[in-house]
């Protein structure tokens, strides 16, 4: 009898095994599979983009300007998809280092590099799990959350930890903070109120019947506004988080991922499957909804980040996941304009001024700058179709 | 790509984590359900090595006459076991139908557990719907992602680690489990008796590969995913060894039933 033959089923489950692994998404060592999504951030007229190992900061006319660090063979955080914090002199860079050799676990550095020289000026390799969103920057202190559900606060000028505080759960929002308060929600469930200084616990919230915080509470006037995964949007009192109304009173059917905007008494928030809602700040009661309407083949339009305003305060922007951007009249969320993209779009959309920036992954292009005045035309793109070497 | 299984699997975990309140107690008891509708294959996975083990006087014969010339063998014991009605891989039938839900629960438990956004987002449009095509939504499942995802200090969302050194023992046991599973439920063969002599024939090379390479297989598995899917391995041959282990008492309190009526009777 052939040894081919007699090996015939072993051999066959495993290379069935191995082909369905890979198809999976199985990470065995090499570079890790893209996890998240491209965070933006808009400061001093520049435009700052993770894009894998880089940080690309463009103009507003879409010219790059630098790369950080230059060379993507530098590998300094490994693949970055959180949003950069971006200072007068600095910009802060948190990723994932792919394990190197066998049962070798990956690392995730925070590293503040020199925004002129692309110097590395201190990491922290103290977190076990990805960082999903990005952090905030006060009193000397960066603050963010980490997968492995602590939340690390960092000198600014050395790097060191200064506190940290264990929830129960990953935490993927980015902090606020105000005044001496860092507001953060976890995956636990609750929304924290840390003391900036000293990390010590000033209160927390839990969501009512469950629901994970996810996302960055919007303030006004000594209220939280936030969404969760338990289907609803809460007020909460920033003194002492109480709370003041919650949305729906019997839970939804959708997460609230995206953080909530506030613009005067109203409250714009969207949920996971595209509705998109308009609630009065004081009571939580809606003034009207609507729902985003697929575009091109979609079968529906999912929305993962929150909604942006333009600077008149008369048009919410909302990007789909499947790359469209809509523009809805804040005074009955009627549709203003859609403008379908290629890519996914997984974050709110910056606004400066009469454009909007819109960041995409998995398709030819990352960034794209839209006209709003114009009926959503498309300015640029980048990188242009020809310089692009990644989908990813 | 296994998505379909892996959506109702998924919510099938939240179901039974919003009854039980144990990510755990979840999956163990999805482990059961699985088995049990995974039952009239394993029965005729044993029923088949049990007709193997049967045939061993046979096969022992087959060996001393033609021993020498293997291709003989191999065409003499084939028709032996198509007489009888055997397929000699019969055996990886089971296997080869769970591989989908493997791989299905595997995204399921990603899904329950996130350790990634895209992920998470990808099954929030797909929440609560337990049957799909029905696009009947359970509310209360919703808001239970992420489950807890601590089970003995280990992250069940998360494959073994050397910060949590003692995850490697999921993946161990897996394979030991496996190993134990597999040595009872495969046919014993004739060079497993002491008579035999010759070069070891096709079925036995093909059941010693099968004994050892599957448990490899799941262990290998089970150090490159999520361990919560160590959970569902462990189980799953536990409760296979449990089964084999139920289906031998009841074949011997049969045999002796037989053997008490036949006494009487002489």
């Amino acid at each position: 009898m052939k040894l081919s033959r007699l090996l015939r089923w072993p051999i066959l489950l495993i290379v069935l095994a191995i082909l369905l692994a890979s198809t999976s998404g199985c990470v065995c060592g090499g570079t890790p599979r893209a996890s998240s999504w491209t965070g933006l951030t808009l400061q001093d007229g520049r435009i700052y983009a993770a894009d894998l190992q880089q940080v690309r900061v463009l103009g507003t006319d879409g010219e790059l300007i630098q790369s950080i660090p230059q060379d993507p063979e530098d590998n300094t955080a490994g693949l970055i998809y959180i949003a950069p914090s971006v200072g007068e002199d600095y910009v802060i860079i948190a990723g994932q280092l792919a394990p190197r050799g066998f049962l070798a676990q990956a690392t995730y550095p925070i590293v503040k590099l020199d925004l002129e020289t692309g110097k590395e000026l201190w990491r922290f390799e103290g977190a076990r799990g990805q960082y999903i969103e990005g952090g905030a920057v006060a009193d000397g202190l960066f603050v963010i959350g980490n997968s492995d559900k602590n939340v690390y606060a960092l000198d600014m000028d050395t790097g060191d930890l200064a506190w940290q505080f264990e929830t129960g759960h990953r935490v993927w929002a980015t902090p606020l903070i105000v005044g001496d308060t860092v507001y953060i929600g976890s995956m636990d469930n609750h929304l924290y109120a840390r003391r900036l200084s000293d990390g010590e616990e000033l209160w927390k919230f839990a969501a009512p019947g469950g629901g994970a915080f996810a996302s960055t509470p919007a303030l006004q006037d000594g209220a939280l506004y936030i969404g969760t995964f338990g289907n609803r949007v809460y007020a909460i009192d920033a003194d002492d988080g109480t709370e003041i109304w919650r949305f729906p009173e019997e839970p939804g059917k959708n997460w609230f991922w995206g953080s909530p905007l506030i613009d005067g008494d109203a409250v714009y928030a969207v949920d996971v499957k595209g509705a998109v809602y308009k609630l009065d700040t004081g009571t939580g009661e809606e003034i009207w909804r609507g729902q985003l309407a697929p575009k091109n083949n979609d079968k529906d339009a999912p929305v993962r980040g929150g909604p942006a305003l333009t600077e008149d305060g008369s048009t919410l922007l909302i990007s789909s996941e499947n790359g469209t951007l809509y523009a809805l009249d804040v005074d009955d969320g009627s549709e203003m304009w859609t403008e379908e993209g290629e890519g996914k779009g997984y974050v709110t959309p910056v606004v400066n001024g009469d454009i909007v920036y819109q960041a995409l992954i998995q398709g030819p292009y990352r960034i794209r700058a839209l006209e709003i005045t114009d009926d959503g035309d498309e300015l640029w793109v980048y990188p242009l179709p020809e310089e692009s070497e990644t989908g990813e | 790509m296994f998505d379909f299984i892996a959506y109702p699997l998924a919510n099938l975990i939240l179901l039974l984590y919003a009854g039980l309140g144990s990510t755990v107690g979840a999956i163990a008891v999805l482990t059961l359900i699985i088995n049990l509708a995974m039952l009239p294959l394993t029965l005729s996975q044993q029923r088949s090595a049990r007709k193997m083990q049967e045939l061993q006087p046979e096969m022992e014969k087959l060996k001393k006459k033609y021993g020498k010339d293997q291709e003989r063998l191999s065409q003499e014991t084939m028709k032996l076991y198509k007489g009888k009605g055997i397929n000699p891989a019969g055996g990886c039938l089971p296997l080869l139908i769970q591989m989908p839900i493997w791989f299905g629960l595997i995204n399921a438990i990603r899904y329950c557990i996130p350790s990634g956004p895209l992920e998470t987002f990808q099954f929030s449009q797909h929440i609560g719907e337990l049957i799909p095509s029905l696009a009947l939504q359970i509310p209360v499942l919703v808001g239970l992602v992420p489950l807890q995802s601590t089970f003995l200090g280990m992250d069940l969302g998360q494959p073994p680690n050397m910060i949590q050194w003692w995850s490697y023992a999921l993946p161990l046991l897996v394979g030991l489990t496996s190993w134990l599973q597999q040595k009872l439920l495969s046919p014993s063969t004739p060079s497993s008796s002491a008579s035999s002599d010759g070069p070891p024939s096709q079925t036995e090379l093909m059941t010693k590969q099968m004994q050892i390479m599957m448990p490899l297989m799941f262990m290998m598995f089970t150090l490159n995913y999520a361990t919560g899917l160590s959970i569902y391995f462990i189980i799953s041959s536990l409760i296979r060894i449990v089964q084999y282990y139920l289906i031998r008492n009841g074949r011997q309190e049969d045999a002796d039933t037989k053997k008490r009526v036949a006494k009487k009777r002489t």
